[in-house]
């Protein structure tokens, strides 16, 4: 696989979309290519931060901020 | 440079600015997402607050697209901001940003939590009727007042909107249905390779926007 093939399995790689039987050869071009290989896989992460802010933000109940840290702060007396 | 040249100079980059902002825009001297998540790692309440409210409507959106359920939805991004505070010690800002990290986690849980649902069919449903009262959900005209922010969002959904339909179906059922192309092929009715071939395309038409918009800031 050369590095070119590389960058598209990994931004498919990224969301989960390889299939089992491309996953493995995937792994060994990603040895293969060392830390060139991982720094491209921590860009394409970038892809999920894009997908989320494409939406419209959405309004969430009152209450589960204030369940939230109600939990987190019993949990850090506990 | 003549006086001319520099207005016009910082006039470009002001608008720059105002164009490519990065979401959300912080209060001066309020603390950056790094600065927060450092002060989870060391277990501040307050820290855990601050980044609920900066990201909760980000997060709850993410959730809603892919299990369709207001109620549901907000139990998980309980559940979620929870699961942020216990692993808080696992982000490393090496490995990215801490908005990317939380997506990330979110999506996992949000799919993990519609997979496990028999609720999977009912949520099939509900998109289905989703999809044919709106073509894509992703295909939205920014209003007016968007467009004059002109913010990252727009800017993304921009990129995302430019992709031949196909792409984008490809995308949104890998992405936020958690399909594998397998998959994607059987609901789509397309072959492997079809899919295949518009996951690569469009994924790289966005990454290569996205790099574009980095460049930009």
């Amino acid at each position: 696989m050369n590095f070119e093939r590389f960058q598209n399995q990994s931004r498919l790689y990224v969301i989960g979309a390889l299939e089992s039987d491309e996953v493995e050869e995937f792994e060994k071009a990603r040895k293969k290519f060392g830390k060139k290989a991982e720094d491209f896989i921590t860009e394409c992460y970038a892809l999920h931060e894009a997908f989320a802010l494409s939406l419209r933000p959405a309004k969430a109940s009152a209450a589960i901020k204030d369940r939230l840290m109600t939990m987190v702060r019993d949990r850090k007396q506990a | 440079m003549h006086r001319k040249a520099k207005k016009q100079e910082r006039r470009k980059g002001k608008r720059r600015k105002r164009r490519f902002s990065a979401p959300p825009q912080l209060e001066p001297g309020a603390p950056t997402d790094l600065e927060l998540m450092q002060a989870i790692q060391a277990e501040d309440p307050d820290a855990l607050s601050q980044l609920y409210d900066r990201y909760n409507g980000i997060l709850k959106a993410l959730i809603l697209r892919v299990i369709h359920n207001e109620a549901e939805a907000d139990d998980l991004l309980q559940e979620i901001f929870m699961e942020i505070w216990n692993q808080a010690k696992n982000f490393s800002a090496q490995k990215g940003k801490p908005l990317g990290w939380m997506v990330t986690l979110a999506r996992r849980r949000a799919i993990d939590g519609l997979r496990k649902k028999q609720a999977y069919v009912r949520a099939e449903q509900r998109l289905q009727n989703e999809v044919e009262q709106q073509p894509d959900a992703w295909v939205h005209n920014a209003t007016e007042e968007e467009i004059v922010l002109g913010d990252t969002r727009v800017v993304i959904r921009k990129v995302i909107n430019g992709l031949p339909p196909a792409q984008q179906q490809a995308i949104d059922l890998a992405f936020f249905r958690g399909m594998s192309q397998r998959e994607i092929a059987a609901k789509t009715n397309t072959p492997l390779g079809t899919v295949k071939t518009r996951l690569e395309l469009g994924l790289k038409k966005i990454y290569d926007g996205l790099k574009e918009l980095k460049d930009e800031l």
